[in-house]
């Protein structure tokens, strides 16, 4: 783990913890019907490659939960750290270099989040997570739908969407970076031009 | 939001006084026992018994018990109404006009809420009474990379921090006439501009912490001095092995238990 990150790298991980936290928190304040909790791991994804994306993700709930603020969090860890994984994975194969693939990255990471979250969300969680997006899981339920159905009919809803709007603004941010430190980092060759 | 980013609150209390990883052991047992027993009896059992008196050991029982039903009460809420009403096929037991409430809705109700509960209360134990850098530390002794405990510990310090700035930004964009109020579409019309100036300006800051970190010989390697000094036991080491084979005892009991169920 130690040799393959570069200093940047892990001066930016935490960073981007706090981004997803305090981006999170916002739109909550905003009451959005988004959830935009992944800003910075796949910002880390895209920056500096698979491995950093998923320990991004992956810490950012567990940070989140131990702290005692989010406890509910904790038990999708996994789900972040795929995201970040996925968002690294597709900056790889260049997907970043035209904004069409990338935003059909964060579609296809929408819908990969859904799926793996359901089980834990139907087994932990009952299927529901007390807010808006709940009506979803009610409609489902009323028209026959299995709880692990109606859950992932909940996520296949709203996910696609979340990761596709995250995926487009950290795109957009970073077009807007210099481009002296866009150069520094691991995936610079694989960055939007 | 408070101004630190743990919930943790000093007090002179035994559970304080443990090892953090004796801690660690005694939440990560909570939680898989609460998982592991079934029922929806199961996770009630820990929490009264397990988690309650543990809590109130280490005098955070108050500070335990409003955070954990302030998360658990909108789940509970949905849980029971979602379940309880469009329960396929299941036995009606209270009627409400042309809806019902199903006996088996209410169990996975009652069982989803016990669980919610369980997690929830034993993160929230863990948090009140361990300090997250002396966790860190404990685990950085245990071989952890230090990378980890860099992150970590590095996330803590500087997301309140960036919760003050987020809130700065939400301000400043409002006192310049942006609506963050009204119609959905407005609202996500507002999110540009609290974002981009958040992200953009912490990015650029981090040049100087990788500067920081290498002028500290953070990438050396070797044996490092820490500030910090964990006092443990071998009571403790033991009562950790214990903690150990209970949770496989536990998951073995849970299995048994569904199976003769």
């Amino acid at each position: 783990m130690q040799r393959s990150f570069n200093t940047l790298t892990l001066a930016l991980i935490p960073v981007a913890i706090a981004i997803n936290i305090a981006i999170g928190q916002i739109i909550v304040l905003l009451k959005l019907p988004v959830y935009l909790d992944s800003i910075g791991t796949v910002l880390v994804g895209l920056l500096a490659g698979p491995i950093a994306g998923l320990i991004t993700g992956g810490l950012t709930n567990i940070i989140w939960g131990v702290s005692g603020l989010n406890p509910q969090y904790t038990p999708f860890f996994y789900v972040a750290a795929v995201i970040g994984l996925m968002a690294g994975i597709f900056a790889r194969l260049g997907w970043a270099r035209t904004i069409w693939m990338w935003a059909l990255g964060g579609l296809i990471t929408g819908v990969v989040a859904a799926i793996i979250s359901a089980p834990t969300s139907a087994i932990v969680f009952g299927g529901v997570t007390g807010a808006g997006t709940d009506l979803i899981v009610a409609a489902l339920r009323a028209s026959g739908a299995g709880i692990m159905q109606a859950t992932f009919g909940q996520g296949i809803v709203s996910d696609p969407l979340d990761k596709l709007a995250t995926f487009v603004i950290v795109w957009l941010i970073v077009r807007a970076l210099p481009l002296r430190l866009r150069v520094r980092f691991p995936n610079a060759e694989y960055l939007p031009k | 939001m408070t101004n630190a980013f743990s919930l943790y609150t000093p007090r002179a209390s035994a559970l304080h006084r443990l090892h953090p990883l004796t801690m660690l052991a005694l939440v990560v047992f909570c939680l898989v026992a609460g998982l592991a027993l079934p029922g929806p009896w199961g996770p009630y059992v820990v929490f009264l018994l397990l988690i309650l008196p543990l809590a109130a050991l280490g005098q955070v029982l108050p500070n335990l018990l409003s955070t954990a039903v302030k998360i658990a009460l909108p789940f509970a809420i949905s849980v029971f109404l979602i379940q309880g009403l469009f329960w396929t096929g299941g036995t009606p037991v209270v009627e409400l006009g042309p809806l019902s409430l199903k006996r088996e809705g209410l169990w996975f109700a009652a069982q989803s809420t016990g669980r919610v509960l369980t997690v929830v209360s034993s993160f929230l134990l863990l948090s009140l009474t361990t300090r997250p850098d002396a966790l860190m530390i404990a685990l950085d002794q245990r071989g952890a990379p230090k990378t980890l405990t860099y992150i970590v510990l590095a996330t803590i310090q500087i997301a309140p921090r960036f919760q003050a700035k987020a809130r700065t930004i939400l301000d400043a964009q409002r006192a310049r006439g942006l609506e963050t109020e009204g119609s959905v579409g407005r609202r996500v019309a507002a999110l540009l501009p609290l974002v981009v100036p958040l992200v953009l300006g912490s990015i650029i800051d981090i040049e100087e912490r990788a500067m920081a970190l290498d002028a500290r010989a953070f990438s050396r390697s070797g044996p490092k001095t820490s500030l910090l000094t964990l006092r443990d036991t071998s009571a403790q080491r033991a009562g950790r092995w214990l903690l150990l084979l209970g949770m496989i005892a536990v998951v073995a009991l849970g299995i048994w238990l569904r199976r003769a169920a």
